[in-house]
């Protein structure tokens, strides 16, 4: 079968490139039916990416980042307590460099999350030496810089 | 059934290409932090920029023989559905689009931005795997603007590669004002010697075109000019020009201006 394919579409290409210059009727009404999808696929997938990101530009919301950290699971292991944390931004732009701190009793933990866009969540940990589940711990963004 | 054949042969060829063009560009991590970052309004403009080029490339370049207008939107829409469905399919394989949840304007700004470069490609393969001879449908009726389309669209192609990357702000902050200038010396001078002197494909169409001063002002200065200009509209879509003092500015437009000049000499090797 392949082979039978191979044989059959080298003419069809060959007769198709001196049709072109020609600019003769056949070529033009025979475009193959894969041709209408691709592009009907291509119509859709470009409007949806500029429409999206059109209305995006116009009625997104424009705010500062604002981080809530949540903790997630906290998992003993040989080495401390991993504190599984899950950063969100619920502001309207994103942030970088994210630095979030917890703080547990007397003892402190930091990780840096490089990206959060707006809108979205990421995931780290923070490692005790304590366990988080017995004290009270909080848990913030202290800071970050503008995504560039 | 023979032309759907022929046609699904040329798709998958459209796939390699923007695999082949593209690839450096998904695996750069400046691509994904900008796919977040960049002002929406200026994706936008990006994007409806984009859909014109594609339909200008097809003409000079579509993985179709043909030269009509239905065809070449046609061709342009299929390659724009190539480069999203590319994209889309290896920033997830890579695990970009993983972290945050899916259909969020993060992941779809991620899969815009690499889009554009990968719909080029999948044009360019058309010329670049189609095993069509040289001369085949070399674009011989390329007029002067025509010639000036395809030196932007080289540029652009260049130029994109190493726009998003830190590196061209480094570059730009470690200069000084005479190594700028001779920057600038050096990519006319090789864009001139690419477009007049050495024999790339299209160069013997330009030495027709009269002499050295000739080719000069017909080529190598709007070549240049170009080249500027496709810099200065890229770093300025991913914001490298915000709160940046105009020196500053002018300085990374001729950092990036260097490749673009590469670009715009040897679009006809690329396109």
């Amino acid at each position: 079968m392949p082979q039978q394919t191979k044989t059959s579409r080298k003419p069809t290409s060959r007769s198709a490139s001196p049709k072109a210059p020609g600019g003769k009727q056949p070529s033009a009404d025979d475009i193959p039916v894969l041709e209408w999808i691709a592009a009907g696929v291509g119509l859709l997938l470009a409007a949806t990416a500029v429409g999206f990101t059109a209305w995006d530009a116009i009625f997104g919301v424009v705010s500062p980042p604002s981080i809530e950290v949540r903790l997630m699971a906290v998992d003993p292991t040989p080495h401390g307590y991993v504190a599984q944390i899950k950063a969100i931004n619920h502001g309207g732009s994103p942030a970088s460099q994210v630095a979030i701190e917890g703080v547990l009793g007397d003892e402190k933990a930091n990780a840096t999350f490089d990206y959060i866009p707006e809108q979205s969540s990421a995931t780290g940990g923070l490692i005790f030496k304590g366990d988080p589940r017995r004290g009270p711990l909080e848990l913030r963004a202290k800071g970050f810089a503008d995504a560039s | 059934m023979q032309s759907n054949a022929a046609y699904a042969t040329a798709l998958a060829r459209a796939f390699g290409g923007a695999l082949l063009f593209s690839f450096p560009l998904l695996m750069t991590m400046e691509m994904w932090s900008l796919g977040v970052a960049v002002d929406r309004m200026r994706l936008v403009v990006f994007l409806l920029l984009s859909l014109p080029m594609l339909l200008g490339l097809s003409y000079f370049a579509g993985f179709e023989p043909t030269f009509r207008l239905k065809d070449e939107v046609l061709d342009a829409l299929a390659a724009f559905a190539v480069g999203v469905l590319l994209s889309a399919l290896l920033l997830w394989v890579f695990g970009v689009l993983g972290q945050n949840s899916l259909f969020t304007h993060a992941t779809l700004g991620k899969i815009n931005l690499c889009a554009v470069p990968a719909a080029i490609g999948a044009l360019l393969a058309g010329k670049q795997l189609g095993g069509r001879g040289p001369g085949g449908r070399e674009k011989a009726d390329a007029g002067p603007l025509g010639e000036l389309f395809l030196m932007a669209v080289g540029a652009t192609f260049l130029a994109f590669n190493v726009a998003p990357t830190e590196e061209m702000i480094l570059i730009a902050y470690q200069m000084g004002p005479w190594q700028a200038l001779l920057l600038v010396a050096a990519s006319i001078s090789l864009l001139h010697v690419y477009v007049y002197g050495l024999g790339f494909p299209g160069e013997e169409r330009r030495r027709q075109a009269g002499g050295l001063l000739r080719t000069f002002v017909a080529f190598t200065a709007p070549g240049y000019g170009i080249a500027l200009l496709i810099s200065f509209y890229l770093l300025w879509t991913f914001g490298r020009t915000q709160g940046v003092a105009p020196h500053e500015i002018a300085t990374m437009t001729i950092v990036l201006g260097f490749p673009a000049s590469l670009g715009a000499a040897t679009a006809r090797l690329v396109v």
